[in-house]
């Protein structure tokens, strides 16, 4: 059979599809430079919702509450920490644009503020984080006021109990109640929040809802549920909510496969080709060479080969899970270029012997090197090319889940490597 | 050796064979997004998740004994969510594959013998002589009751010609005048075409049924048939799974084709952009709306991104932008209505519908009059499952719209317009 090659040209190609390869692409549009993305189906469907910045810094116990200040303590202590290189003019620029653009295409989130939210996790503890979705704003404003509040949860609905929740804050929010009720037309087996969300975007299914919400409340004004209220229209369906019990609804994330993620990757598949990007979701690069012009991306999806003929990339490849780094029995390394690894001297110094250590494992710092124009390091300790930029947590020196600055790290240093690309695409049309 | 009696296929082996490179089990999560994006989860007591997990356990009995093989439509968007890329259809076949012919659902098997019983390959057994027979007869009637098609052509067997259009049976079998529409379009763009008596059906249900020889031997029959007539594109109808068993058996089967296979709505796409099909949305007078199913076997499993847009710019040009909603989620992400991968021929119309419900939601949340359709199969299941949720949605063919756009619609080619549609028409 005859197949051809589809070939596409851009100016710039972002490889990954996690938060930072998103936030490359958003940040690409905003400075109107051509774009395409690529990468198979990252870690974003298991995003809690929340946007971190900052929520801990290792020499500390306590969580920070005013993460722009804690920037600068972060900057003192680990200096080549990705947040420390960066000035933080450009990460609020980097959040603002980033939370801006999710609410234009119809996923709302609080506006950074100067003091951390205190939100509430599935298992009903606590964590520091700087944004969060609309649709679960009013559940730490009611922790924080602790107003009288029922969690409610669903029959066959797996990694969500109310009566944990409840267990767990108790002691914090004493007018906290639990209650369980049966989801409209799913009485049976287990059920996923990805289908309730889903049904729930159908009218019929919110009255129905509806009635079994007002009756769980009771005399109760706050109701919190798993995040469920929707998958395209979150906004809408938790408003339509609302006035249907006269109720404020909150939704709490819940253990993946989560709603919230699958909403930011639905999303972003159909607002970027709207928007003029070339997206090619789910697939992987294969090959990515250089001549004097630019960069060659190779992959295939269902229906045959693809190249890319790109003027700067942005490697946003993530780390193990997503597959930009490989651990190997001796080493780790970067998968795409064998750019050379930041990393523990062998495997035995991967991972302390405590699973639980304060201190983490030094393998979660693990990553490539960037010079100041976010270039990642060759061999020789220069630039390993001059259209190659990178971002997200595939780079060195950070430890995100215990920084709770997942992503921070990611839209930050986006931010950044944009911008760089920026200047490096305009100097070589000048 | 042991006198246990084992089941043909060692489940882990295959799965581990069918991972992709550098990807291993250790690094799945379980996280269940491929169960949790499936809606034949929780039929049969079964998942996704669920079976990956009991084949890396070795319960090699219970997976080549389950029904849900038969409730799978392996539309791939288990592997399409998974971030490790782990194609479970491909285990689901292996399965069904491994079920005794005469346990396996006998709608499947019954259209595989069928398919393979004449040299149409048609599923419905429709021999060569009564489709050439049947295409000259709705051909004259058309002729001599529609004065403005007195010249219109169906070729037959055309030496030469461009395309090499296939059909899907129900047309010349059952709804013989739902050709007369799309030989309009044919016309009107001035395209060089033709019929084969031979190897012109679409379906292939010799694939769902896990009978890989036979799966061969049918594409063998089609491209041999193209090749006879020396066409330089194999155009794929508005049916769904013919161009993905097509397509990929060239690829399985590593077989020679000196042609392209191709869309007609990749085509609806260029002649309208050509001007060749000057649609438009004038006669939407009252602003119906609709939506489009995209066919899992040509959008997610086949071409992809570009295909879908193909599909919403022409639905667009018919309609009016403004009177199409989109489903969510859509295109590749899009579900399974339920009647792919054979599970309309294969008798568990309960579990058929507990499927559709999910489509059925998609549609009602749009709230469109109408959904537009590519794809024989999509087309049945949603009409289906529309009556039997109690939904007033209407289902239509692309060529039924874009003939009634330019005003050409025949009285016999409405079968599927609402009153509301019909009403428009002058």
């Amino acid at each position: 059979m005859r197949e051809e090659t589809r070939k596409f040209d851009t100016e710039l190609a972002v490889i990954g599809s996690g938060i930072a390869g998103c936030a490359a692409s958003i940040f690409a549009l905003n400075r109107q430079i051509d774009c395409a993305q690529v990468g198979n189906t990252g870690a974003v469907a298991y995003t809690t919702g929340y946007l971190d910045l900052l929520g801990a810094i290792e020499e500390s116990s306590a969580a920070v509450a005013k993460p722009w200040e804690g920037l600068a303590q972060l900057k003192n202590l680990h200096p080549d920490h990705p947040l420390s290189r960066i000035p933080v003019t450009d990460i609020r620029k980097g959040f603002d644009q980033f939370a801006t653009f999710l609410g234009e295409c119809g996923i709302t989130y609080t506006a950074p503020r100067e003091s951390n939210i205190t939100a509430l996790t599935p298992a009903g503890t606590l964590k520091k984080t700087l944004c969060v979705p609309a649709t679960m704003a009013a559940g730490p404003e009611a922790f924080a006021d602790k107003t009288p509040c029922v969690i409610i949860d669903f029959k066959g609905l797996k990694g969500f109990s109310a009566r944990e929740v409840v267990a767990n804050l108790q002691d914090q929010w004493p007018t906290l109640l639990a209650a369980r009720i049966i989801f409209p037309d799913m009485d049976k087996g287990e059920i996923y929040p990805e289908v309730m969300a889903r049904a729930l975007e159908v009218p019929a299914t919110r009255t129905r809802l509806a009635e079994l919400l007002r009756e769980a409340a009771g005399e109760v004004k706050v109701i919190g549920l798993p995040a469920v209220l929707g998958m395209h229209r979150p906004d809408h369906v938790r408003a339509e909510l609302e006035q249907l019990t006269g109720l404020t609804i909150f939704e709490i994330p819940t253990m993946p496969p989560s709603v919230p993620g699958i909403r930011l990757r639905e999303m972003f598949e159909q607002v970027f080709p709207e928007k003029g990007i070339t997206l090619i979701p789910q697939q992987k690069v294969t090959a990515l060479s250089f001549d004097t012009d630019g960069a060659l991306l190779c992959l295939s999806d269902n229906y045959g080969p693809i190249t890319i003929q790109a003027k700067a990339v942005i490697l946003a490849t993530g780390r193990f899970l997503s597959g930009g780094l490989e651990a190997h029995i001796t080493g780790i390394s970067e998968s795409l270029l064998d750019l050379p690894v930041s990393q523990p001297p062998s495997r035995t110094d991967w991972y302390r012997d405590g699973y639980t250590d304060r201190r983490g494992h030094p393998i979660h710092k693990a990553g490539i090197d960037i010079d100041t124009s976010y270039r990642p390091l060759g061999k020789n300790g220069k630039p390993y090319n001059e259209h190659l930029f990178a971002a997200g947590i595939i780079l060195a020196h950070q430890d995100w889940i215990r920084g709770r600055s997942g992503a921070g790290i990611a839209i930050a240093t986006a931010y950044k490597a944009v911008e760089a690309a920026e200047k490096f695409l305009l100097a070589q049309h000048a | 050796m042991s006198d246990t009696i084992r089941p043909a296929i060692n489940f882990k082996e295959k799965a581990l064979e069918l991972l992709p490179e550098g990807a291993s089990f250790e690094s799945c999560l379980t996280c269940g997004l491929c169960s949790s994006g499936c809606p034949a989860s929780g039929i049969e007591n079964m998942d996704p998740r669920k079976f990956i997990r009991m084949a890396m356990l070795g319960m090699d009995k219970e997976l080549s004994t389950t029904p849900w093989v038969w409730c799978c439509t392996l539309c791939k968007r288990c592997q399409h969510v998974c971030p490790m890329n782990i194609d479970i259809s491909q285990l689901v076949f292996f399965a069904r594959s491994n079920w005794p012919q005469e346990e396996k659902p006998s709608g499947i098997v019954r259209s595989c013998q069928l398919i393979r019983s004449t040299d149409s390959t048609s599923a419905m057994g429709l021999p060569p002589e009564d489709f050439v027979f049947v295409v000259q007869d709705v051909l004259e009637e058309v002729r001599v009751t529609q004065p403005a098609f007195k010249n219109l052509q169906a070729p037959m067997d055309k030496k030469g010609a461009f395309f090499f259009v296939n059909q899907n049976s129900r047309e010349p079998m059952n709804e013989p005048d739902e050709m007369v529409p799309l030989w309009k379009i044919f016309d009107l763009v001035g395209a060089d075409w033709t019929y084969s008596s031979k190897g012109w059906a679409a379906e292939n249900f010799c694939m769902f049924s896990g009978d890989e020889e036979a799966w061969y031997e049918v594409i063998k029959k089609r491209v041999e048939a193209v090749k006879a007539l020396g066409c330089k594109v194999w155009l794929n109808t508005e049916c769904g799974h013919s161009y993905y068993t097509m397509w990929n058996a060239l690829h399985r089967f590593g077989m020679e084709a000196d042609f392209k296979l191709e869309s007609l709505i990749t085509y609806y796409a260029r002649w309208i952009r050509e001007g060749k099909l000057p649609v438009n949305s004038k006669w939407n007078r009252h602003n119906i709306t609709f939506t489009v199913q995209d066919p899992c076997m040509i959008v997610r499993k086949a071409y992809g991104e570009s295909i879908a847009e193909d599909m919403r710019f022409v639905v667009k040009s018919l309609v009016g932008e403004e009177n199409f909603i989109d489903m969510q989620p859509n295109r590749s992400a899009n579900y399974c209505c339920g009647g792919g991968g054979g599970f309309l021929q294969a008798g568990m119309t309960e579990h058929r519908r507990t499927y559709g419900k999910r489509k059925f939601d998609q549609i009602a949340t749009t709230g469109a009059a109408y959904v537009l359709t590519p794809c024989h199969n999509c087309h049945s299941q949603m009409e289906d499952i529309g009556h039997f949720y109690g939904g007033n949605y209407g289902v239509v063919h692309f060529w039924t719209l874009i003939c009634l756009s330019l005003g050409i619609l025949g009285e016999n080619e409405r079968t599927y317009l609402g009153p509301d549609l019909l009403a428009l028409i002058d």
